[in-house]
Protein backbone atom coordinates (compact mmCIF):
# COMPACT_ATOMS: atom_id res chain seq x y z
CA UNK A 1 0.00 0.00 0.00
CA UNK A 2 1.12 3.53 -0.92
CA UNK A 3 1.84 5.78 1.64
CA UNK A 4 0.08 9.05 0.81
CA UNK A 5 2.12 11.28 3.58
CA UNK A 6 5.62 10.35 3.95
CA UNK A 7 8.03 11.71 6.36
CA UNK A 8 10.84 14.05 4.22
CA UNK A 9 14.40 12.57 4.51
CA UNK A 10 15.82 13.70 7.57
CA UNK A 11 19.20 12.92 5.80
CA UNK A 12 19.88 15.82 3.98
CA UNK A 13 19.19 18.01 7.00
CA UNK A 14 21.34 15.84 9.51
CA UNK A 15 24.27 16.33 7.21
CA UNK A 16 23.48 20.24 6.30
CA UNK A 17 23.55 20.78 9.96
CA UNK A 18 26.67 18.72 11.13
CA UNK A 19 28.46 20.46 7.89
CA UNK A 20 27.46 23.74 9.58
CA UNK A 21 28.20 23.39 12.94
CA UNK A 22 31.50 21.72 11.77
CA UNK A 23 32.13 24.78 9.82
CA UNK A 24 31.63 26.88 12.47
CA UNK A 25 33.99 25.21 14.97
CA UNK A 26 36.48 24.87 12.97
CA UNK A 27 36.03 28.77 12.12
CA UNK A 28 35.81 29.33 15.90
CA UNK A 29 39.35 27.31 16.82
CA UNK A 30 41.48 28.75 13.25
CA UNK A 31 44.07 30.59 15.08
CA UNK A 32 44.77 32.13 11.61
CA UNK A 33 44.28 36.08 12.20
CA UNK A 34 43.39 38.89 10.01
CA UNK A 35 45.89 41.08 9.14
CA UNK A 36 45.06 42.66 5.94
CA UNK A 37 43.35 45.42 7.71
CA UNK A 38 46.97 46.82 8.71
CA UNK A 39 48.33 47.19 4.94
CA UNK A 40 47.43 51.14 4.89
CA UNK A 41 50.09 51.57 7.31
CA UNK A 42 52.92 50.86 4.78
CA UNK A 43 51.96 54.57 3.26
CA UNK A 44 53.09 55.83 6.39
CA UNK A 45 56.24 53.36 7.09
CA UNK A 46 59.87 53.66 6.06
CA UNK A 47 60.32 49.92 6.44
CA UNK A 48 57.59 47.33 5.77
CA UNK A 49 57.83 43.51 5.93
CA UNK A 50 55.00 41.01 4.90
CA UNK A 51 55.50 37.34 5.11
CA UNK A 52 52.71 34.32 3.96
CA UNK A 53 54.20 31.10 4.47
CA UNK A 54 52.04 28.21 4.23
CA UNK A 55 52.26 24.86 5.89
CA UNK A 56 53.47 23.14 2.67
CA UNK A 57 56.59 25.96 2.07
CA UNK A 58 57.24 25.71 5.63
CA UNK A 59 57.57 21.90 5.47
CA UNK A 60 59.94 22.44 2.13
CA UNK A 61 62.31 24.54 4.02
CA UNK A 62 62.06 22.60 7.02
CA UNK A 63 64.35 20.41 4.99
CA UNK A 64 66.52 22.26 4.16
CA UNK A 65 67.83 22.80 8.20
CA UNK A 66 70.81 20.91 8.80
CA UNK A 67 70.56 17.70 11.20
CA UNK A 68 74.46 18.26 12.14
CA UNK A 69 73.97 21.84 13.53
CA UNK A 70 72.19 21.80 16.90
CA UNK A 71 70.82 25.57 16.47
CA UNK A 72 68.87 24.64 13.30
CA UNK A 73 68.22 20.82 14.62
CA UNK A 74 66.26 22.47 17.16
CA UNK A 75 64.57 24.96 14.63
CA UNK A 76 63.59 22.01 12.34
CA UNK A 77 61.67 20.98 15.05
CA UNK A 78 59.93 23.82 15.87
CA UNK A 79 58.95 24.49 12.67
CA UNK A 80 58.05 20.81 11.38
CA UNK A 81 54.10 20.64 12.54
CA UNK A 82 53.59 24.54 11.89
CA UNK A 83 50.47 25.42 9.70
CA UNK A 84 51.27 28.76 9.11
CA UNK A 85 53.83 31.86 9.73
CA UNK A 86 52.01 35.43 8.98
CA UNK A 87 54.07 37.89 9.94
CA UNK A 88 53.44 42.28 9.03
CA UNK A 89 55.43 44.81 10.49
CA UNK A 90 55.96 48.45 10.07
CA UNK A 91 58.72 50.90 11.26
CA UNK A 92 58.05 54.13 11.08
CA UNK A 93 60.31 57.14 11.02
CA UNK A 94 58.25 59.25 13.56
CA UNK A 95 55.84 58.30 16.59
CA UNK A 96 52.13 58.38 16.19
CA UNK A 97 51.51 56.67 13.15
CA UNK A 98 49.30 54.03 13.95
CA UNK A 99 45.92 54.38 15.89
CA UNK A 100 45.09 52.50 18.97
CA UNK A 101 42.22 51.58 16.46
CA UNK A 102 44.79 49.54 14.50
CA UNK A 103 45.70 47.71 17.31
CA UNK A 104 42.43 46.84 18.40
CA UNK A 105 41.56 45.36 14.95
CA UNK A 106 44.36 42.86 16.21
CA UNK A 107 43.12 42.59 19.65
CA UNK A 108 39.37 42.37 18.99
CA UNK A 109 40.40 38.87 17.10
CA UNK A 110 42.27 37.61 20.34
CA UNK A 111 39.33 36.99 22.85
CA UNK A 112 38.87 34.42 25.52
CA UNK A 113 37.73 31.57 25.25
CA UNK A 114 39.91 30.49 21.93
CA UNK A 115 42.99 32.98 23.03
CA UNK A 116 44.47 33.62 26.04
CA UNK A 117 46.82 35.80 27.03
CA UNK A 118 49.96 34.94 28.69
CA UNK A 119 51.34 37.53 31.49
CA UNK A 120 54.76 35.64 32.18
CA UNK A 121 56.37 36.57 28.91
CA UNK A 122 58.34 39.35 28.44
CA UNK A 123 60.41 41.03 26.29
CA UNK A 124 63.72 43.37 26.23
CA UNK A 125 62.65 45.36 23.59
CA UNK A 126 60.99 48.78 24.43
CA UNK A 127 57.51 49.15 24.36
CA UNK A 128 54.33 46.95 24.66
CA UNK A 129 54.49 42.86 23.73
CA UNK A 130 51.71 41.18 24.14
CA UNK A 131 52.03 37.36 23.56
CA UNK A 132 48.53 35.46 23.15
CA UNK A 133 47.94 31.51 22.52
CA UNK A 134 44.97 29.81 20.83
CA UNK A 135 44.57 26.19 22.52
CA UNK A 136 42.25 23.40 21.96
CA UNK A 137 41.61 21.23 24.99
CA UNK A 138 45.04 21.77 26.84
CA UNK A 139 47.15 21.99 23.24
CA UNK A 140 48.43 25.12 21.97
CA UNK A 141 47.29 25.27 17.95
CA UNK A 142 48.63 28.90 17.53
CA UNK A 143 50.15 32.42 18.86
CA UNK A 144 50.04 35.81 17.91
CA UNK A 145 52.95 38.41 19.15
CA UNK A 146 51.53 41.80 19.22
CA UNK A 147 54.77 44.15 19.33
CA UNK A 148 53.55 47.91 19.34
CA UNK A 149 56.53 50.30 19.74
CA UNK A 150 56.44 54.23 19.31
CA UNK A 151 57.95 54.06 15.80
CA UNK A 152 57.24 50.05 15.15
CA UNK A 153 53.97 47.65 14.85
CA UNK A 154 54.58 43.98 14.72
CA UNK A 155 52.41 41.22 14.59
CA UNK A 156 53.66 37.77 14.14
CA UNK A 157 51.08 35.03 13.67
CA UNK A 158 52.17 31.03 13.82
CA UNK A 159 49.66 28.44 13.46
CA UNK A 160 50.13 25.57 14.70
CA UNK A 161 51.42 24.09 17.79
CA UNK A 162 54.27 26.10 18.91
CA UNK A 163 56.83 24.96 22.12
CA UNK A 164 56.49 28.79 24.01
CA UNK A 165 60.01 28.13 25.88
CA UNK A 166 61.42 27.55 22.20
CA UNK A 167 59.65 30.51 20.52
CA UNK A 168 62.83 32.88 20.90
CA UNK A 169 64.41 30.18 18.50
CA UNK A 170 62.53 30.79 15.78
CA UNK A 171 63.31 34.75 15.64
CA UNK A 172 65.53 35.51 12.59
CA UNK A 173 63.93 32.72 10.71
CA UNK A 174 61.13 32.15 7.72
CA UNK A 175 60.94 36.09 7.93
CA UNK A 176 60.22 35.70 11.67
CA UNK A 177 61.41 38.99 13.32
CA UNK A 178 63.89 39.87 16.33
CA UNK A 179 61.29 40.38 19.19
CA UNK A 180 63.44 40.24 21.96
CA UNK A 181 60.84 37.63 23.80
CA UNK A 182 62.15 35.62 27.24
CA UNK A 183 60.63 32.24 27.10
CA UNK A 184 57.64 32.11 30.09
CA UNK A 185 59.15 32.17 33.85
CA UNK A 186 58.65 28.61 34.86
CA UNK A 187 56.98 28.22 38.63
CA UNK A 188 59.25 27.10 41.20
CA UNK A 189 56.77 24.26 41.32
CA UNK A 190 57.31 23.21 37.70
CA UNK A 191 60.77 22.53 38.05
CA UNK A 192 60.24 20.00 40.72
CA UNK B 1 20.67 10.17 -26.88
CA UNK B 2 21.88 12.81 -28.91
CA UNK B 3 21.41 15.28 -26.33
CA UNK B 4 23.37 12.88 -24.09
CA UNK B 5 26.93 13.09 -26.73
CA UNK B 6 26.00 16.37 -27.18
CA UNK B 7 26.01 17.72 -23.67
CA UNK B 8 29.29 15.71 -23.07
CA UNK B 9 31.32 17.06 -26.07
CA UNK B 10 30.05 20.53 -24.57
CA UNK B 11 31.48 19.72 -20.71
CA UNK B 12 34.64 18.29 -22.67
CA UNK B 13 35.19 21.73 -24.58
CA UNK B 14 33.84 23.68 -21.82
CA UNK B 15 37.33 22.02 -19.49
CA UNK B 16 39.76 22.08 -22.04
CA UNK B 17 39.16 25.98 -22.62
CA UNK B 18 38.69 26.45 -19.21
CA UNK B 19 42.53 24.73 -18.31
CA UNK B 20 43.49 26.29 -21.37
CA UNK B 21 42.77 29.92 -20.50
CA UNK B 22 43.77 29.22 -16.62
CA UNK B 23 47.30 28.11 -18.06
CA UNK B 24 47.37 30.78 -20.42
CA UNK B 25 46.81 33.34 -18.03
CA UNK B 26 49.93 31.41 -15.75
CA UNK B 27 52.35 31.71 -18.75
CA UNK B 28 51.19 35.24 -19.51
CA UNK B 29 51.16 36.81 -15.92
CA UNK B 30 55.01 37.57 -16.36
CA UNK B 31 54.20 39.32 -19.17
CA UNK B 32 51.64 40.96 -17.61
CA UNK B 33 53.46 42.21 -14.68
CA UNK B 34 55.98 43.68 -17.05
CA UNK B 35 53.48 45.69 -18.46
CA UNK B 36 51.85 46.70 -15.67
CA UNK B 37 55.45 48.68 -14.20
CA UNK B 38 55.62 50.26 -17.68
CA UNK B 39 52.50 51.42 -17.01
CA UNK B 40 52.04 52.08 -14.05
CA UNK B 41 55.99 54.21 -13.62
CA UNK B 42 56.24 54.77 -17.10
CA UNK B 43 59.02 53.29 -17.70
CA UNK B 44 60.51 50.49 -20.41
CA UNK B 45 62.22 47.35 -19.77
CA UNK B 46 65.02 46.48 -21.86
CA UNK B 47 67.27 43.99 -22.89
CA UNK B 48 70.84 43.55 -22.05
CA UNK B 49 73.96 45.59 -23.19
CA UNK B 50 77.07 43.63 -24.79
CA UNK B 51 79.52 44.42 -21.79
CA UNK B 52 76.66 43.19 -19.42
CA UNK B 53 76.40 40.26 -21.17
CA UNK B 54 80.18 39.40 -21.43
CA UNK B 55 81.16 40.68 -18.04
CA UNK B 56 78.16 37.98 -16.70
CA UNK B 57 79.54 35.48 -19.08
CA UNK B 58 82.32 35.44 -17.61
CA UNK B 59 81.33 34.91 -13.87
CA UNK B 60 79.31 32.25 -15.08
CA UNK B 61 82.19 30.69 -16.86
CA UNK B 62 84.57 31.33 -13.61
CA UNK B 63 82.05 29.85 -11.70
CA UNK B 64 82.22 26.54 -14.03
CA UNK B 65 85.63 26.42 -13.91
CA UNK B 66 86.03 26.85 -10.06
CA UNK B 67 84.06 23.22 -10.35
CA UNK B 68 80.85 24.57 -8.08
CA UNK B 69 77.84 24.03 -9.89
CA UNK B 70 76.79 27.75 -10.95
CA UNK B 71 73.08 27.28 -11.46
CA UNK B 72 71.68 27.11 -7.88
CA UNK B 73 68.45 28.33 -8.09
CA UNK B 74 66.31 27.87 -11.41
CA UNK B 75 65.96 24.77 -13.95
CA UNK B 76 67.75 25.02 -17.01
CA UNK B 77 66.03 26.83 -19.60
CA UNK B 78 63.05 28.37 -17.34
CA UNK B 79 63.96 31.72 -16.68
CA UNK B 80 62.25 34.87 -17.98
CA UNK B 81 63.73 38.24 -17.52
CA UNK B 82 63.13 41.81 -17.32
CA UNK B 83 65.02 44.70 -16.87
CA UNK B 84 64.44 48.19 -16.42
CA UNK B 85 67.49 50.39 -15.82
CA UNK B 86 68.27 54.12 -15.17
CA UNK B 87 64.57 54.80 -14.67
CA UNK B 88 62.74 56.86 -12.36
CA UNK B 89 59.91 54.76 -10.77
CA UNK B 90 58.21 57.71 -9.51
CA UNK B 91 54.96 56.51 -8.13
CA UNK B 92 52.38 55.35 -5.15
CA UNK B 93 53.85 52.12 -4.47
CA UNK B 94 51.28 51.30 -1.54
CA UNK B 95 49.00 52.05 -4.76
CA UNK B 96 51.09 49.39 -7.20
CA UNK B 97 51.35 46.87 -4.71
CA UNK B 98 47.34 46.48 -4.06
CA UNK B 99 47.36 46.68 -8.07
CA UNK B 100 49.73 43.59 -8.21
CA UNK B 101 48.01 41.75 -5.88
CA UNK B 102 44.97 41.94 -7.30
CA UNK B 103 46.03 41.09 -10.39
CA UNK B 104 48.27 37.99 -9.65
CA UNK B 105 45.76 36.77 -6.67
CA UNK B 106 43.92 34.08 -8.62
CA UNK B 107 47.13 31.92 -9.39
CA UNK B 108 50.00 32.97 -7.59
CA UNK B 109 50.44 33.26 -3.64
CA UNK B 110 52.32 35.82 -1.96
CA UNK B 111 55.47 34.77 0.06
CA UNK B 112 57.75 37.59 1.10
CA UNK B 113 56.86 41.51 0.23
CA UNK B 114 59.00 43.76 1.75
CA UNK B 115 58.73 47.70 1.38
CA UNK B 116 61.95 49.98 1.98
CA UNK B 117 61.99 53.88 1.96
CA UNK B 118 59.73 55.14 -0.63
CA UNK B 119 61.54 53.32 -3.28
CA UNK B 120 62.27 49.99 -2.82
CA UNK B 121 59.70 47.08 -2.99
CA UNK B 122 60.53 43.48 -3.32
CA UNK B 123 58.04 40.98 -4.08
CA UNK B 124 58.33 36.63 -4.19
CA UNK B 125 55.14 35.44 -5.72
CA UNK B 126 55.04 31.16 -5.73
CA UNK B 127 52.79 28.54 -7.36
CA UNK B 128 52.84 25.04 -7.96
CA UNK B 129 53.82 23.20 -10.87
CA UNK B 130 53.80 19.43 -10.23
CA UNK B 131 57.05 18.52 -8.05
CA UNK B 132 58.28 21.39 -8.37
CA UNK B 133 57.49 25.63 -7.88
CA UNK B 134 57.35 28.69 -10.39
CA UNK B 135 58.48 31.83 -8.35
CA UNK B 136 58.26 35.75 -10.02
CA UNK B 137 60.62 37.55 -7.98
CA UNK B 138 59.20 41.32 -8.66
CA UNK B 139 62.41 44.01 -7.70
CA UNK B 140 62.15 47.74 -8.06
CA UNK B 141 64.24 50.09 -6.57
CA UNK B 142 64.61 54.40 -7.34
CA UNK B 143 66.14 53.59 -10.54
CA UNK B 144 66.44 50.07 -11.47
CA UNK B 145 63.66 46.98 -11.69
CA UNK B 146 64.16 43.25 -12.32
CA UNK B 147 61.14 40.81 -12.81
CA UNK B 148 62.44 37.13 -12.75
CA UNK B 149 60.06 34.51 -13.50
CA UNK B 150 61.59 30.86 -13.04
CA UNK B 151 60.71 27.23 -12.48
CA UNK B 152 62.47 26.00 -9.19
CA UNK B 153 62.94 22.57 -7.11
CA UNK B 154 61.85 22.49 -3.37
CA UNK B 155 65.35 22.69 -2.14
CA UNK B 156 65.98 26.05 -4.23
CA UNK B 157 62.93 27.20 -3.44
CA UNK B 158 63.67 26.48 0.15
CA UNK B 159 66.73 28.79 -0.27
CA UNK B 160 65.36 31.68 -1.47
CA UNK B 161 62.88 31.75 1.49
CA UNK B 162 65.97 30.92 3.82
CA UNK B 163 67.59 34.38 2.08
CA UNK B 164 65.72 36.04 -0.10
CA UNK B 165 67.65 39.16 -0.85
CA UNK B 166 70.77 36.78 -1.65
CA UNK B 167 68.10 34.60 -3.66
CA UNK B 168 66.98 36.98 -5.66
CA UNK B 169 70.15 38.50 -6.72
CA UNK B 170 71.28 34.91 -7.35
CA UNK B 171 68.28 34.62 -9.98
CA UNK B 172 68.67 37.80 -11.60
CA UNK B 173 72.58 36.19 -12.30
CA UNK B 174 71.18 33.10 -14.02
CA UNK B 175 68.61 34.70 -15.81
CA UNK B 176 70.89 37.29 -17.10
CA UNK B 177 72.92 34.17 -18.39
CA UNK B 178 70.05 31.99 -19.32
CA UNK B 179 69.06 34.76 -21.85
CA UNK B 180 71.85 35.08 -23.74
Amino acid sequence: MKRLFRKPPRTPLLVALLVISWSCTARAQDPKIQLAHLDHLAAKATETVDINIDERLIQITAKLFKDSDIDEVQVKKLIQGLKGIYVKSFEFDSDNNYSAADIDSIRSQLREPQWSRLVNVTSKKDGNVEVYISLVGSQINGLTVLSAEPRELTVVNIVGPVDLEKLAQLEGNLGIPDLGIDPPKKKKNDDQ
Amino acid sequence: MKNSVTVKVATVLMLVSISVSVSQAVTDDFNSVVKMIEQYYNVKHEGLSFLEKTALKAVGVGAKVRGGQYRKYAEAGSIKLAMFEDQEFNGDFVKFRTSLNDALKDTWSPVVQTMSGKDEQNYIFVRDKGDKFVVLVISIEHREGTVVQATVAPKALALLMKDPEEGVKALREEATIDNQ
